[in-house]
């Protein structure tokens, strides 16, 4: 593995800090606190074109298709995002990750050439996988689809879905057999949200927001020639989208938690009260900090593992659910901390910017924020059987 | 020594959540947020009528039992009104209900109430609470107000202990719901063809919060008993048992938050407004860090008295 410090790494890395320097938006958190679904959307796919005109937008995917950046760049490239406050790409989270992964290991030649080189020109999508009744149990979900002719007829309801108000695109699970055993019977489709008969409707969360929906499909149509993979083989697709949630976007994830999180903590027990003591002065604070540096080092050798370890193509059966676990159980203890430390403030804090990370510095809205990577994605209790069953080969339950 | 509350007490205090739950129950708090000028008119009349405003916790046991059992049935509720503060009001002065405060920035969930308020700081400065105006919404601010106080004197030493213990019963009651919520939960919500309830891992999270709670009740009516034999470290254990209630909460409503799954998130689910209305009994007068500071410095080397007095260390 290359080191870090290489000198072409070290070159690459001036180049990413005169662009930051230059590209990253000043003043963007007050700019994206409190603002209207629009001005989120313009604001993301605005800096999305930027990023991809410097080649940074996409540097997982392969060369062949705007990426291959070798991991080592990947890490330095989201080191110095990071460390230049940079905004997150929220809305493109899912196109560029989950919908890139399944058109790579799955896709044909058209579905890959239409579809990543529209994600390049700030196509959105969204994930359609749970149900009311098939949460966790993901197997269980009773969307149907009968195929009539050249298009399959959808019908069905889909929960939970990020940014579906935004979405151009959605990937999509349906039952296709439904006398077949649970994982056999399932279809992947690649929807197009503008399909007659698609319903998206936003869901309201405790924060006041509503990143999420429901989707109703009421006989959408969706021809042929947007199944990807075999009928019936939906399962063994959906694993590459599964696997890419839980995976290679940990790597951004802990470089982030690492050089921007973990930095605004420090800084915030730097911060003197009002009585003028600094957090950082007491033995015990000083404690937790150098335990979630250890535990910060801990993940990012794990991610940058799994990234090298992906390309090789030796990735463990259990893996990903590991970074997954370790990460969003550290985020979720990270949080709470810089709520300890950040007193009343953190807690009459009730807006954050809409392009940030998971850790934004509004500590009480990123612990709570902090839920949607101990439940989405897999929750924790699913990470720990995978580990369990498929990792160490515990029988099962 | 008996610590248990009292059967009257008990009584008391499910007679005080049938009538909430009669009156609304969670509806009563959502009728609270989305109107909140009628907190008072809606509240203190249903509590009077259970002779809620009778009761000096002050002046017997029975009757600190009683309104112990009674903030408990309304935290049960969530009820977004301050009964543990109205009954702490101090014997000595012409108030209605008195806050405990911090030293700076001073601020309560009494926010829009016309009645008289007094507050006090750990160290017994008492002020009179001159303005505590609603400025946002409760749906963000849940009811809590920065003060407007003008100093009154140093004599409230006395007034402290009930202060900071009463609403420790409040928040109980609150865990209380959140582990009844979270267990009616798993076991309705089937995956993977059977009850989340099913799976042992679920059932040692559950276990881990109701632990939890169990030692915080357990330490709770330890500390009423205290403050009720006028033992000389009351304060102490009030703030003892401040900390177990913050350790408690935050255990409990993990749990219940991470059980839930994605529903947890959601306005339709009662366990989100719980865990919202918490916010002020958990962060104020101060948090965990505060607390724990304030514990030690006061416990000093000597440490609590606890249950078990005359122990090795002495």
């Amino acid at each position: 593995m290359t080191s870090l410090a290489s000198p072409d790494l070290e070159q690459f890395r001036a180049e990413v800090r005169d662009w930051c320097e230059v590209h990253v938006p000043t003043g963007w958190r007050d700019a994206q606190t409190g603002v209207s679904d629009e001005e989120f959307v313009s604001f993301q796919k605005q800096w999305f074109g930027e990023l991809r005109g410097a080649g940074y937008a996409v540097p997982h995917w392969p060369r062949e298709w705007g990426g291959g950046m070798s991991v080592g760049e990947q890490i330095v490239l989201y080191q110095e995002l990071a460390a230049h406050d940079a905004p997150r790409l929220v809305l493109a989270f899912v196109a560029i990750h989950h919908a890139a992964s399944t058109l790579l290991a799955a896709g044909t030649d058209e579905q890959r050439s239409r579809h990543l080189s529209a994600i390049l020109e700030g196509e959105i999508w969204v994930q359609g996988f749970s149900e009311p009744d098939a949460g966790s149990d993901l197997a269980s979900l009773r969307t149907a689809a009968r195929r009539e002719g050249d298009a399959y007829v959808v019908n069905g309801q889909k929960l939970w879905a990020s940014g579906a108000k935004y979405a151009d695109w959605c990937l999509l699970l349906a039952r296709t057999d439904p006398d077949a055993p649970k994982r056999h019977g399932i279809s992947y489709f690649l929807l197009d949200m503008r399909s007659p008969g698609v319903e998206v409707r936003p869901i309201r969360q405790a924060t006041g927001e509503s990143h999420f929906s429901e989707i109703f499909l009421n006989d959408v149509e969706i021809p042929a020639t947007q199944l990807i993979g075999p009928e019936n083989g939906g399962w063994q697709v959906a694993q590459a989208t599964l696997s890419a949630e839980r995976g290679m976007t940990m790597l951004e994830l802990a470089e982030r938690l690492g050089h921007a999180g973990f930095a605004w903590l420090v800084e915030a027990c730097r911060r003197p009260s009002a009585e003028g003591l600094r957090p950082v002065d007491d033995s015990l604070v000083l404690d937790r900090l150098a335990g979630f540096e250890t535990e910060i080092a801990g993940l990012r050798a794990m991610c940058r593992s799994l990234a090298v370890r992906h390309e090789t193509g030796h990735v463990g059966p259990a893996d990903a659910s590991v970074v997954k676990l370790y990460y969003s159980e550290l985020l979720q203890r990270m949080m709470n901390f810089g709520v300890d430390v950040a007193g009343l403030a953190a807690s009459t804090r009730i807006t954050k910017p809409m392009s940030s990370g998971w850790e934004s510095g509004a500590w009480v809205l990123d612990f709570v924020g902090s839920w949607e990577w101990t439940i989405p994605g897999g929750t924790s209790e699913i990470q720990r059987t995978i580990i369990a069953e498929r990792g160490l080969q515990m029988p099962r339950a | 020594m008996n610590i248990d509350l009292s059967p009257e007490a008990l009584e008391y205090g499910d007679l005080v959540r049938k009538a909430l739950e009669s009156a609304g129950g969670d509806e009563l708090l959502q009728t609270l947020e989305s109107e909140p000028e009628r907190r008072d008119g809606v509240v203190s009349p249903l509590l009077g009528e259970l002779g809620a405003w009778d009761l000096d916790p002050r002046g017997s046991g029975d009757e600190l039992e009683a309104a112990a059992a009674l903030c408990r049935a309304v935290g049960y509720w969530a009820v977004a009104y301050p009964v543990a503060e109205r009954l702490c009001r101090s014997a000595m002065l012409e108030s209605d209900g008195l806050v405990v405060v911090a030293d700076v920035a001073p601020a309560a969930a009494i926010g829009g109430s016309d009645l008289r308020w007094a507050a006090v700081t750990l160290d017994g400065r008492r002020s009179l609470v001159t303005a505590c105006p609603l400025v946002e919404s409760p749906r963000t601010s849940a009811f809590v107000a920065p003060l407007v106080l003008e100093p009154l004197d140093d004599d409230g030493g006395d007034d402290v202990a009930l202060g900071v213990l009463l609403p420790c019963w409040t928040l109980l009651g609150m865990l209380d719901r959140a582990l009844d919520l979270v267990r009616a939960y798993v076991r309705e919500r089937e995956q993977f063809g059977q009850p989340l309830a099913a799976f042992q891992g679920v059932q040692f999270q559950l276990t881990d919060a109701e632990v939890e709670r169990a030692g915080l009740e357990e330490l709770a009516k330890y500390a009423l008993w205290s403050f009720e034999s006028a033992h000389p470290g009351s304060l102490q254990d009030a703030l003892a048992v401040r900390l177990a209630a913050l350790e408690a909460a935050d255990i409990v409503f993990r749990v219940a938050h991470q059980l839930h799954g994605a529903i947890g998130f959601c306005d339709e689910t009662t366990l989100s407004w719980i865990s919202r209305y918490s916010g002020p009994l958990r962060r104020l007068p101060f948090g965990v860090s505060e607390t724990l500071h304030q514990l030690s410095l006061r416990a000093g080397r000597d440490g609590l008295s606890g249950i078990f007095s005359g122990g090795a260390h002495r």
